[in-house]
Protein backbone atom coordinates (compact mmCIF):
# COMPACT_ATOMS: atom_id res chain seq x y z
CA UNK A 1 0.00 0.00 0.00
CA UNK A 2 1.36 3.34 -0.95
CA UNK A 3 2.33 5.54 2.01
CA UNK A 4 0.40 8.76 2.21
CA UNK A 5 2.67 11.79 2.37
CA UNK A 6 1.42 14.95 3.98
CA UNK A 7 3.30 18.00 2.82
CA UNK A 8 3.64 20.75 5.36
CA UNK A 9 4.79 24.13 4.21
CA UNK A 10 7.85 25.70 5.78
CA UNK A 11 5.76 28.60 7.03
CA UNK A 12 3.35 26.23 8.84
CA UNK A 13 6.25 24.27 10.27
CA UNK A 14 7.83 27.43 11.64
CA UNK A 15 4.53 28.67 13.07
CA UNK A 16 3.79 25.39 14.85
CA UNK A 17 7.21 25.17 16.42
CA UNK A 18 7.17 28.84 17.43
CA UNK A 19 3.75 28.33 19.04
CA UNK A 20 5.16 25.34 20.96
CA UNK A 21 8.01 27.52 22.21
CA UNK A 22 5.61 30.26 23.32
CA UNK A 23 3.42 27.71 25.14
CA UNK A 24 6.50 26.40 26.97
CA UNK A 25 7.60 29.95 27.78
CA UNK A 26 4.34 31.02 29.37
CA UNK A 27 3.38 27.68 30.94
CA UNK A 28 3.73 27.58 34.76
CA UNK A 29 7.43 27.21 35.55
CA UNK A 30 6.90 24.58 38.23
CA UNK A 31 5.39 22.43 35.46
CA UNK A 32 8.10 22.97 32.83
CA UNK A 33 10.89 22.62 35.42
CA UNK A 34 9.87 18.98 35.69
CA UNK A 35 11.16 18.39 32.13
CA UNK A 36 14.61 19.74 33.08
CA UNK A 37 14.82 17.74 36.30
CA UNK A 38 13.49 14.61 34.57
CA UNK A 39 16.22 14.90 31.91
CA UNK A 40 18.92 15.17 34.57
CA UNK A 41 17.36 12.29 36.51
CA UNK A 42 17.18 9.99 33.46
CA UNK A 43 20.72 10.79 32.30
CA UNK A 44 22.25 11.19 35.79
CA UNK A 45 24.76 8.40 35.17
CA UNK A 46 26.44 9.80 32.00
CA UNK A 47 26.08 13.34 33.39
CA UNK A 48 27.93 12.50 36.61
CA UNK A 49 30.59 10.59 34.67
CA UNK A 50 31.09 13.65 32.48
CA UNK A 51 31.35 15.84 35.57
CA UNK A 52 33.88 13.50 37.19
CA UNK A 53 35.95 13.45 33.99
CA UNK A 54 35.98 17.23 33.94
CA UNK A 55 37.02 17.30 37.58
CA UNK A 56 39.82 14.80 36.99
CA UNK A 57 41.07 16.83 34.05
CA UNK A 58 41.02 20.04 36.05
CA UNK A 59 42.39 18.73 39.35
CA UNK A 60 45.99 19.81 39.84
CA UNK A 61 48.54 17.98 41.93
CA UNK A 62 48.49 19.41 45.45
CA UNK A 63 51.46 21.65 46.15
CA UNK A 64 53.38 21.55 49.39
CA UNK A 65 51.76 23.91 51.83
CA UNK A 66 48.38 24.05 50.12
CA UNK A 67 45.36 23.39 52.26
CA UNK A 68 43.74 19.99 51.72
CA UNK A 69 40.01 19.53 51.26
CA UNK A 70 39.50 17.73 54.57
CA UNK A 71 41.37 20.51 56.33
CA UNK A 72 39.08 23.11 54.70
CA UNK A 73 36.11 21.01 55.79
CA UNK A 74 37.37 20.90 59.37
CA UNK A 75 38.24 24.59 59.33
CA UNK A 76 34.70 25.45 58.18
CA UNK A 77 33.26 23.21 60.87
CA UNK A 78 35.42 24.88 63.53
CA UNK A 79 34.52 28.38 62.28
CA UNK A 80 30.81 27.58 62.48
CA UNK A 81 31.25 26.01 65.90
CA UNK A 82 33.21 29.00 67.16
CA UNK A 83 30.53 31.35 65.89
CA UNK A 84 27.88 29.20 67.50
CA UNK A 85 29.86 29.09 70.70
CA UNK A 86 30.19 32.88 70.77
CA UNK A 87 26.50 33.24 70.14
CA UNK A 88 25.70 30.68 72.76
CA UNK A 89 27.98 32.38 75.29
CA UNK A 90 26.15 35.67 74.76
CA UNK A 91 22.85 33.92 75.08
CA UNK A 92 24.10 32.17 78.18
CA UNK A 93 25.10 35.45 79.69
CA UNK A 94 21.70 36.92 78.90
CA UNK A 95 19.64 34.06 80.12
CA UNK A 96 21.91 33.10 83.00
CA UNK A 97 22.48 29.69 81.64
CA UNK A 98 18.86 28.68 81.39
CA UNK A 99 19.47 26.87 78.18
CA UNK A 100 22.25 26.06 75.80
CA UNK A 101 21.34 24.89 72.30
CA UNK A 102 23.60 23.19 69.86
CA UNK A 103 23.39 24.64 66.32
CA UNK A 104 21.88 21.63 64.63
CA UNK A 105 19.63 20.43 67.42
CA UNK A 106 16.26 19.34 66.04
CA UNK A 107 17.49 19.64 62.46
CA UNK A 108 17.14 17.05 59.73
CA UNK A 109 19.57 16.68 56.87
CA UNK A 110 18.84 15.21 53.47
CA UNK A 111 21.99 13.93 51.86
CA UNK A 112 22.22 14.39 48.10
CA UNK A 113 24.78 13.41 45.48
CA UNK A 114 25.92 16.11 43.05
CA UNK A 115 24.98 15.15 39.49
CA UNK A 116 26.01 18.32 37.68
CA UNK A 117 27.69 21.49 38.87
CA UNK A 118 27.69 24.79 36.98
CA UNK A 119 29.95 27.09 38.96
CA UNK A 120 30.62 29.91 36.53
CA UNK A 121 28.70 31.79 33.87
CA UNK A 122 25.34 33.52 33.92
CA UNK A 123 23.80 30.93 36.24
CA UNK A 124 25.49 28.91 38.98
CA UNK A 125 23.70 25.84 40.24
CA UNK A 126 24.04 22.25 41.34
CA UNK A 127 21.68 19.51 40.31
CA UNK A 128 21.56 16.90 43.03
CA UNK A 129 20.06 13.44 43.42
CA UNK A 130 18.38 13.18 46.82
CA UNK A 131 18.18 9.93 48.72
CA UNK A 132 14.80 11.08 50.06
CA UNK A 133 12.74 14.15 49.22
CA UNK A 134 10.41 14.24 52.22
CA UNK A 135 10.26 17.74 53.63
CA UNK A 136 12.30 19.36 50.86
CA UNK A 137 11.16 22.83 49.82
CA UNK A 138 12.42 25.87 47.97
CA UNK A 139 14.61 28.22 49.99
CA UNK A 140 16.16 25.58 52.25
CA UNK A 141 19.86 26.05 52.85
CA UNK A 142 22.36 23.55 51.50
CA UNK A 143 25.59 22.55 53.21
CA UNK A 144 28.71 21.47 51.37
CA UNK A 145 31.84 20.59 53.36
CA UNK A 146 30.20 22.10 56.47
CA UNK A 147 29.58 25.48 54.86
CA UNK A 148 26.51 26.97 53.18
CA UNK A 149 26.80 26.72 49.39
CA UNK A 150 23.34 27.85 48.33
CA UNK A 151 19.61 27.32 48.61
CA UNK A 152 17.18 24.84 47.07
CA UNK A 153 15.59 26.41 43.99
CA UNK A 154 13.54 23.50 42.70
CA UNK A 155 12.49 20.04 43.81
CA UNK A 156 11.11 17.06 41.95
CA UNK A 157 10.96 13.37 42.72
CA UNK A 158 14.52 12.41 43.81
CA UNK A 159 16.16 15.39 42.08
CA UNK A 160 16.63 18.98 43.20
CA UNK A 161 18.30 22.15 41.92
CA UNK A 162 20.47 24.22 44.22
CA UNK A 163 21.05 27.87 43.41
CA UNK A 164 24.60 28.63 44.55
CA UNK A 165 25.20 31.82 46.55
CA UNK A 166 27.64 32.82 43.79
CA UNK A 167 24.78 32.88 41.24
CA UNK A 168 24.28 36.46 39.99
CA UNK A 169 20.59 36.30 40.92
CA UNK A 170 21.20 35.01 44.45
CA UNK A 171 20.85 37.25 47.54
CA UNK A 172 21.62 35.97 51.02
CA UNK A 173 21.54 37.88 54.32
CA UNK A 174 24.99 37.70 55.87
CA UNK A 175 27.16 39.01 58.69
CA UNK A 176 30.90 39.57 58.42
CA UNK A 177 33.17 38.24 61.14
CA UNK A 178 32.31 39.63 64.57
CA UNK A 179 30.45 42.63 63.18
CA UNK A 180 26.79 42.52 64.00
CA UNK A 181 25.51 44.28 60.90
CA UNK A 182 22.99 42.74 58.53
CA UNK A 183 24.11 42.94 54.93
CA UNK A 184 23.04 41.28 51.70
CA UNK A 185 25.48 39.22 49.71
CA UNK A 186 24.95 39.13 45.94
CA UNK A 187 26.47 36.51 43.65
CA UNK A 188 29.00 37.57 41.01
CA UNK A 189 28.81 34.58 38.70
CA UNK A 190 32.56 33.89 38.69
CA UNK A 191 32.57 31.68 41.80
CA UNK A 192 32.60 34.75 44.03
CA UNK A 193 30.05 37.07 45.60
CA UNK A 194 29.96 40.74 46.62
CA UNK A 195 28.74 42.44 49.78
CA UNK A 196 27.85 46.00 48.80
CA UNK A 197 27.13 49.05 50.97
CA UNK A 198 29.41 48.25 53.91
CA UNK A 199 30.76 51.47 55.38
CA UNK A 200 34.56 51.81 55.67
CA UNK A 201 34.00 52.66 59.34
CA UNK A 202 33.62 48.94 59.97
CA UNK A 203 36.84 47.07 60.62
CA UNK A 204 37.02 44.27 58.11
CA UNK A 205 40.09 42.42 56.97
CA UNK A 206 40.94 39.92 54.28
CA UNK A 207 40.24 36.37 55.41
CA UNK A 208 37.35 37.32 57.73
CA UNK A 209 34.63 34.69 57.84
CA UNK A 210 31.26 35.53 56.34
CA UNK A 211 28.21 33.86 57.89
CA UNK A 212 24.72 33.29 56.52
CA UNK A 213 22.41 34.93 59.06
CA UNK A 214 19.73 33.02 60.84
CA UNK A 215 16.54 32.89 58.84
CA UNK A 216 13.34 31.85 60.59
CA UNK A 217 12.23 28.41 59.43
CA UNK A 218 15.34 27.84 57.34
CA UNK A 219 18.41 28.43 59.52
CA UNK A 220 18.43 28.68 63.30
CA UNK A 221 21.99 29.94 63.69
CA UNK A 222 24.65 31.69 61.58
CA UNK A 223 26.65 29.25 59.50
CA UNK A 224 29.83 30.00 57.57
CA UNK A 225 29.29 30.69 53.89
CA UNK A 226 32.60 32.14 52.72
CA UNK A 227 35.62 34.27 53.44
CA UNK A 228 36.60 37.80 52.46
CA UNK A 229 38.91 37.27 49.51
CA UNK A 230 39.40 40.85 48.42
CA UNK A 231 38.88 44.11 50.24
CA UNK A 232 39.28 47.59 48.78
CA UNK A 233 37.52 50.91 48.71
CA UNK A 234 34.65 51.09 46.28
CA UNK A 235 35.73 52.90 43.12
CA UNK A 236 32.31 54.53 42.71
CA UNK A 237 31.80 55.48 46.34
CA UNK A 238 35.00 55.54 48.47
CA UNK A 239 32.91 55.68 51.67
CA UNK A 240 32.03 52.02 51.19
CA UNK A 241 34.07 48.83 51.03
CA UNK A 242 34.16 46.74 47.87
CA UNK A 243 34.09 43.26 49.44
CA UNK A 244 34.58 40.11 47.39
CA UNK A 245 33.70 36.84 49.10
CA UNK A 246 34.92 33.43 48.00
CA UNK A 247 33.16 30.19 49.00
CA UNK A 248 34.39 28.51 52.18
CA UNK A 249 34.73 25.25 50.27
CA UNK A 250 35.68 24.22 46.77
CA UNK A 251 32.21 23.92 45.25
CA UNK A 252 33.55 22.35 42.05
CA UNK A 253 34.98 19.45 44.05
CA UNK A 254 31.78 18.69 45.95
CA UNK A 255 30.52 15.18 45.48
CA UNK A 256 27.64 15.38 47.94
CA UNK A 257 25.77 18.03 49.87
CA UNK A 258 23.32 18.10 52.77
CA UNK A 259 20.02 19.98 52.62
CA UNK A 260 19.06 21.51 55.97
CA UNK A 261 15.48 20.92 57.09
CA UNK A 262 14.71 22.96 60.18
CA UNK A 263 12.00 21.83 62.55
CA UNK A 264 11.14 18.67 60.61
CA UNK A 265 7.68 17.19 61.01
CA UNK A 266 7.78 14.12 63.21
CA UNK B 1 18.24 13.72 6.85
CA UNK B 2 18.99 10.62 8.91
CA UNK B 3 16.74 11.40 11.84
CA UNK B 4 17.87 8.56 14.12
CA UNK B 5 21.49 9.67 13.80
CA UNK B 6 20.35 13.26 14.35
CA UNK B 7 18.50 12.29 17.58
CA UNK B 8 21.48 10.34 18.93
CA UNK B 9 23.84 13.19 18.10
CA UNK B 10 21.69 15.80 19.84
CA UNK B 11 21.28 13.57 22.88
CA UNK B 12 25.02 12.93 23.17
CA UNK B 13 25.92 16.59 22.71
CA UNK B 14 23.28 17.70 25.23
CA UNK B 15 24.68 15.28 27.84
CA UNK B 16 28.25 16.46 27.12
CA UNK B 17 27.19 20.11 27.38
CA UNK B 18 25.47 19.59 30.73
CA UNK B 19 27.84 17.04 32.24
CA UNK B 20 31.37 17.45 30.95
CA UNK B 21 31.40 21.14 30.00
CA UNK B 22 29.28 22.58 32.80
CA UNK B 23 32.25 22.64 35.21
CA UNK B 24 34.35 24.71 32.78
CA UNK B 25 34.21 28.45 33.33
CA UNK B 26 34.55 29.39 29.64
CA UNK B 27 33.19 26.88 27.19
CA UNK B 28 31.82 26.65 23.66
CA UNK B 29 28.11 26.11 23.14
CA UNK B 30 28.07 22.82 21.24
CA UNK B 31 24.33 23.06 20.55
CA UNK B 32 24.75 26.40 18.75
CA UNK B 33 27.52 24.84 16.65
CA UNK B 34 25.14 22.02 15.66
CA UNK B 35 22.41 24.55 14.92
CA UNK B 36 24.64 26.37 12.44
CA UNK B 37 25.80 23.07 10.93
CA UNK B 38 22.25 21.90 10.18
CA UNK B 39 21.24 25.36 8.93
CA UNK B 40 24.16 25.36 6.49
CA UNK B 41 24.23 21.77 5.22
CA UNK B 42 20.54 20.80 5.07
CA UNK B 43 17.50 22.08 3.23
CA UNK B 44 15.35 24.77 4.81
CA UNK B 45 12.57 22.48 6.15
CA UNK B 46 15.09 20.18 7.81
CA UNK B 47 16.96 23.21 9.17
CA UNK B 48 13.75 24.57 10.74
CA UNK B 49 12.94 21.23 12.43
CA UNK B 50 16.51 20.73 13.65
CA UNK B 51 16.77 24.33 14.95
CA UNK B 52 13.67 24.01 17.12
CA UNK B 53 14.72 20.53 18.30
CA UNK B 54 18.17 21.79 19.29
CA UNK B 55 16.47 24.72 21.04
CA UNK B 56 14.36 22.24 23.01
CA UNK B 57 17.53 20.33 23.99
CA UNK B 58 19.17 23.61 25.07
CA UNK B 59 16.13 24.39 27.24
CA UNK B 60 16.34 20.96 28.87
CA UNK B 61 19.85 21.74 30.11
CA UNK B 62 19.27 25.48 30.51
CA UNK B 63 18.15 25.25 34.15
CA UNK B 64 17.54 27.43 36.16
CA UNK B 65 16.23 29.36 33.16
CA UNK B 66 12.64 28.35 32.34
CA UNK B 67 11.72 26.21 29.32
CA UNK B 68 10.89 28.12 26.13
CA UNK B 69 13.47 30.89 25.55
CA UNK B 70 15.94 28.63 23.74
CA UNK B 71 13.26 26.94 21.60
CA UNK B 72 12.17 30.36 20.34
CA UNK B 73 15.60 31.98 19.93
CA UNK B 74 17.33 28.93 18.41
CA UNK B 75 14.34 28.26 16.13
CA UNK B 76 14.18 31.87 14.98
CA UNK B 77 17.88 32.38 14.27
CA UNK B 78 18.35 28.85 12.87
CA UNK B 79 15.55 29.50 10.38
CA UNK B 80 16.93 32.92 9.49
CA UNK B 81 20.39 31.42 8.95
CA UNK B 82 18.96 28.67 6.72
CA UNK B 83 17.25 31.29 4.54
CA UNK B 84 20.41 33.42 4.53
CA UNK B 85 22.39 30.39 3.40
CA UNK B 86 20.08 30.05 0.39
CA UNK B 87 20.92 33.58 -0.68
CA UNK B 88 24.59 33.60 0.26
CA UNK B 89 26.20 30.17 0.74
CA UNK B 90 28.31 30.03 3.89
CA UNK B 91 31.12 27.91 2.46
CA UNK B 92 34.43 28.84 3.95
CA UNK B 93 35.58 28.26 7.51
CA UNK B 94 35.98 31.96 8.44
CA UNK B 95 32.42 32.65 7.29
CA UNK B 96 31.18 29.62 9.22
CA UNK B 97 32.98 30.91 12.32
CA UNK B 98 31.39 34.31 11.80
CA UNK B 99 27.95 32.70 11.40
CA UNK B 100 28.44 30.75 14.64
CA UNK B 101 29.58 33.88 16.48
CA UNK B 102 26.66 36.01 15.28
CA UNK B 103 24.06 33.27 15.90
CA UNK B 104 25.47 32.55 19.35
CA UNK B 105 25.40 36.22 20.40
CA UNK B 106 21.91 36.88 19.01
CA UNK B 107 20.35 33.64 20.28
CA UNK B 108 22.04 34.06 23.68
CA UNK B 109 20.81 37.61 24.15
CA UNK B 110 17.29 36.83 22.93
CA UNK B 111 16.93 33.80 25.19
CA UNK B 112 17.98 35.85 28.24
CA UNK B 113 15.60 38.62 27.21
CA UNK B 114 12.71 36.15 26.86
CA UNK B 115 13.53 34.63 30.25
CA UNK B 116 13.54 38.15 31.70
CA UNK B 117 10.08 38.80 30.24
CA UNK B 118 8.74 35.79 32.14
CA UNK B 119 10.09 37.20 35.40
CA UNK B 120 13.45 35.43 35.57
CA UNK B 121 16.11 37.77 37.04
CA UNK B 122 18.85 38.74 34.63
CA UNK B 123 22.50 38.12 35.56
CA UNK B 124 24.88 41.06 35.73
CA UNK B 125 27.62 39.34 33.73
CA UNK B 126 25.36 38.26 30.87
CA UNK B 127 27.12 40.28 28.13
CA UNK B 128 30.58 38.99 29.07
CA UNK B 129 29.39 35.37 29.27
CA UNK B 130 27.46 35.53 25.98
CA UNK B 131 30.43 37.13 24.22
CA UNK B 132 33.02 34.66 25.57
CA UNK B 133 30.78 31.66 24.77
CA UNK B 134 30.23 32.97 21.23
CA UNK B 135 33.96 33.48 20.77
CA UNK B 136 34.82 29.97 21.95
CA UNK B 137 32.06 28.45 19.82
CA UNK B 138 33.20 30.29 16.70
CA UNK B 139 36.80 29.11 17.19
CA UNK B 140 35.91 25.46 17.87
CA UNK B 141 32.80 25.17 15.69
CA UNK B 142 34.15 24.93 12.12
CA UNK B 143 36.52 22.13 13.21
CA UNK B 144 33.65 20.18 14.76
CA UNK B 145 31.73 20.31 11.47
CA UNK B 146 33.95 17.52 10.06
CA UNK B 147 33.17 14.82 12.67
CA UNK B 148 29.50 15.86 12.67
CA UNK B 149 29.37 15.56 8.88
CA UNK B 150 30.98 12.13 9.13
CA UNK B 151 28.42 11.02 11.72
CA UNK B 152 25.52 12.35 9.67
CA UNK B 153 26.97 10.60 6.58
CA UNK B 154 27.07 13.71 4.44
CA UNK B 155 29.87 14.87 2.24
CA UNK B 156 30.80 18.44 2.74
CA UNK B 157 32.96 20.56 0.58
CA UNK B 158 34.57 23.38 2.48
CA UNK B 159 34.66 25.35 -0.77
CA UNK B 160 31.18 24.50 -1.97
CA UNK B 161 27.74 23.29 -1.00
CA UNK B 162 26.75 19.80 0.06
CA UNK B 163 26.80 17.33 -2.81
Amino acid sequence: MARKHTKVSRRMLFTWFMLTGIIFLFAPQNLTDKFQLAFVHVFRWPLSIGGNLALTARTQQPLTGTVGRSEIKNRNYIATLEETLDREREKFKKLYGLYNTYVWEGTNFVLADVITATVEGTRNELTVACRKTNGLARGQFVLGDNSIVGTVSDVSSRTASVKLFTDPTSRIAVKIGKLDIKKWMQGNGNNTAKIPLVSIEHEIKKGDNVFARKNAGFLDAPVIVGRVAQLKRDDKDPLFWDITVEPACDIEQLEDVAIIIMNPQK
Amino acid sequence: MRWLRFALLILAVTVIQKGLLSRWSSKPDLLIILLVFFAIYYNTSEAIISSFTIGFAADLVGSPMPMGPHIISFGLFGTLLAYLNRVMAIKRMPYQALAIFATSVLAGLLSHLLAYITGEPIAGNIYAVVFVTALYSSVVGPFLFLPVAWWMRIKTNRFGRRY
